[in-house]
């Protein structure tokens, strides 16, 4: 493919691709965009509820526990519950509902046990310097922290004090650790989702799926938590992205946290999603095929187009050379003729005369007969000359036959039906049934018929249309052939029937058309002629002689 | 001399002049004139059986001399003779019923054949007009 076709080419792609491809993804792009924007907020949305149903949930069973040893704690006397048996009996009463109590303790104000009931050999500690003892004692009511304690095993208590009949004493209570992390992991959803609790120093106080044990360091900046409710994206320590919400506990010490892969949770939205960038992708494929596609048919129209085009040119352009030589050779051949028959007839009076008995006795008489008959010899080859220059000149005249220029019509245009039909152009034949035939040469006007045409289509553009019509007018048969092209310009129509004139991109046209096909016209007896104004389309006028032909 | 009258109609004075006397040296009895307009002329004083017609000449040129000559006298033979052949002339010359379309040069032997011929011709033609006068 050269150059011209190579550009069009890439020019008509992009223009065709940038049309179909940025509108389509822009839609996708934006669809895609927000399919993920929607899906994150529901996610969010969703660990937000869960957040704060299962602080609720915490919050209720610690309260209730609270509210138990308190209701124990201000009821009872220090000499009932120093007795281990009481103590026990209370003890298993507490946790005949609900499982939830290791062990229960009484602490004097000094920090002794005077009485402990539970798996662990405690009785003989003294708390005086235990955190949760000093913050009971000035508090009332005091949930730790987990902690190791004596027993150095991780737990937290719930310590309540009795007060004012002037004793004062600590009722402390051991919260089963499996219990209150079994009600803290039920926030816990899928196969990757954690749920944890954290204290304000930053320790696991429930042992966390993915972050560790309880004590350890949970790897969450708490300075950062908004107090309430909240939910965030961050990157967990193992580098994964979640979405984590947080929910401060009651009474401020402790923060419930739970984190959610966005991966799993948002995998069948994100199916919907994924599968909307596939169709995306799948159709813009479809479309740069498609486009690949057409462009290349229609270069390849294009080129076939401009070669016939060129090779009609071409064409033309032989035959009127030869119809101008053959004319010349005539006109030669004549001018020849003439003086070679007046030598011959000349020279033939001589041998007429001059007997070959009345030559033997002239001196050198056998030299005049024998010269007379060379005369007559180079005459003979100069006519064999002429009279080849003649035949040739009369095949090039114009082939006079009977023409049905109607029928001549339709022909023409089935020629170049498609290449209408390709640009789109309407074509309106608009024929005359009563036109006779006429005496013509079929060949050469359908030479002109074509290239009145073809020039037609090429004015009128994509989406134009042209019109011919033919009918008898006067002593002429009038073809005219009109176009909804931009038309003539005056100083335009004054040239364009001179040869190698065209307004075309140059190597489009050889300018030689309309030219021939005026000389063409005017050697079949009729004419070519413009009709058209300016700025209303061109109307070629073909008129022939309606010369009617020879009876067979 | 022979029996019957050739008219040469030629611009060519060299070629005519030449023709006529080969012509008569041969017993043909044979006339030159040097235009369309002196041929009709010669034609209304005398009758000639066969005229030799050249079609490119000045002033009334050899198509419309035959045109003249087949309206005033239908029966005269014609025979065109011309450097140039153009299919134009030569159909338009037999379509108004010249005998012949000849290209010079032309021998003097074939001329004289042709001329024969179309005296022939122009005899038939007449015994079955005349025959037909006499019938009528």
């Amino acid at each position: 493919m050269n150059r011209p076709y190579a550009n069009l080419s890439r020019r008509m792609t992009a223009m065709a691709l940038l049309v179909a491809l940025i509108p389509l993804n822009g839609l996708g792009l934006s669809l895609y965009y927000y399919f993920n924007y929607a899906n994150n907020e529901t996610l969010k949305e969703e660990l937000r509820i869960r957040a704060l149903n299962r602080a609720s949930a915490i919050e209720l069973f610690l309260a209730e526990r609270t509210a138990l040893l308190e209701v124990l704690a201000h009821s009872a006397r220090l000499t009932q519950l120093s007795n281990e048996a009481t103590l026990s009996r209370l003890l298993s009463v507490m946790n005949r509902r609900s499982w939830s109590f290791v062990d229960l303790g009484i602490i004097d104000a000094g920090g002794d046990h005077r009485a402990y009931v539970g798996p662990y050999l405690l009785k003989q500690q003294n708390y005086r310097e235990a955190p949760w003892f000093q913050q009971a004692m000035l508090k009332g009511v005091y949930i730790s922290d987990v902690f190791l304690g004596y027993r150095q095993v991780p737990h937290f208590v719930i310590a309540v004090k009795h007060g004012g009949d002037g004793q004062e004493w600590v009722l402390r209570a051991t919260i089963d650790s499996d219990v209150f992390n079994r009600l803290v992991r039920t926030a816990q959803v899928g196969k990757t989702g954690d749920a944890y609790i954290v204290d304000k120093q930053g320790r696991l106080q429930t042992p966390s799926r993915l972050g560790g044990k309880v004590m350890d360091r949970a790897g969450v900046d708490l300075r950062a938590v908004p107090p309430g409710i909240s939910v965030k994206e961050r990157v967990n320590r193992h580098g994964d992205e979640v979405i984590s919400a947080y929910a401060w506990l009651d009474h401020g010490d402790w923060l419930l946290v739970i984190d959610q892969n966005p991966k799993e949770m948002l995998g069948p939205l994100n199916l919907a999603r994924n599968v909307e960038l596939a169709v995306l992708g799948l159709a813009s494929l479809f479309i740069i095929a498609a486009v690949l596609m057409l462009v290349r048919l229609f270069i390849r129209r294009l080129q076939a187009n401009d070669a016939e085009r060129a090779a009609l040119d071409a064409q033309l352009a032989h035959s009127a050379r030869l119809v101008s030589l053959g004319r010349m050779a005539a006109g030669v051949a004549h001018e020849i003729n003439n003086p070679l028959a007046a030598v011959s007839e000349l020279a033939g009076e001589v041998q007429d005369i001059l007997v070959p008995e009345q030559a033997a006795t002239l001196e050198e008489g056998d030299v005049i007969i024998d010269n007379l008959v060379r005369i007559q010899n180079q005459v003979e080859r100069a006519r064999g000359v002429t009279h080849r220059m003649l035949k040739f000149a009369r095949r090039m005249e114009p082939h006079l036959e009977s023409t049905d220029v109607n029928e001549l019509l339709r022909e023409t245009y089935s020629f170049v039906e498609k290449e209408a039909l390709f640009n789109n152009v309407q074509v309106k034949l608009d024929l005359d049934p009563g036109l006779p035939l006429v005496q013509s040469d079929r060949a050469q006007l359908q030479q002109v018929l074509l290239n009145i045409i073809n020039n037609a289509l090429d004015a009128a553009g994509q989406g134009g249309w042209v019109r011919v019509n033919s009918k008898v007018e006067g002593s002429n048969l009038a073809v005219r052939v009109s176009d909804s092209g931009p038309g003539i310009s005056r100083d335009l129509a004054e040239r364009i029937f001179d040869p190698f004139f065209t307004t075309k991109e140059p190597g489009q046209g050889t300018g030689l058309g309309l030219s021939i096909s005026h000389s063409i016209m005017q050697r079949l007896g009729g004419s070519l002629e413009l009709e058209s104004q300016a700025g209303m389309g061109a109307v070629f006028v073909i008129r022939l002689p309606n010369v009617a032909p020879e009876a067979p | 001399m022979s029996a019957f009258k050739v008219l040469i109609v030629d611009d060519e004075v060299d070629f005519l002049e030449s023709l006529v006397r080969r012509l008569k040296r041969r017993m043909v009895d044979a006339t030159g004139v040097t235009s369309g307009e002196a041929a009709l002329k010669y034609l209304a004083a005398q009758p000639a059986d066969v005229v030799v017609l050249d079609v490119k000449m000045p002033g009334m040129n050899g198509i419309d001399t035959l045109r003249e000559i087949k309206k005033s006298h239908p029966q005269v033979e014609v025979i065109l003779l011309t450097g140039h052949a153009s299919v134009e002339s030569g159909v338009e010359g037999l379509t108004l019923e010249a005998f012949d379309y000849l290209i010079k040069p032309v021998k003097l032997d074939e001329l004289i054949e042709r001329i024969m011929e179309a005296f022939d011709r122009r005899k038939v033609v007449g015994e079955i007009s005349s025959a037909e006068r006499d019938a009528g």
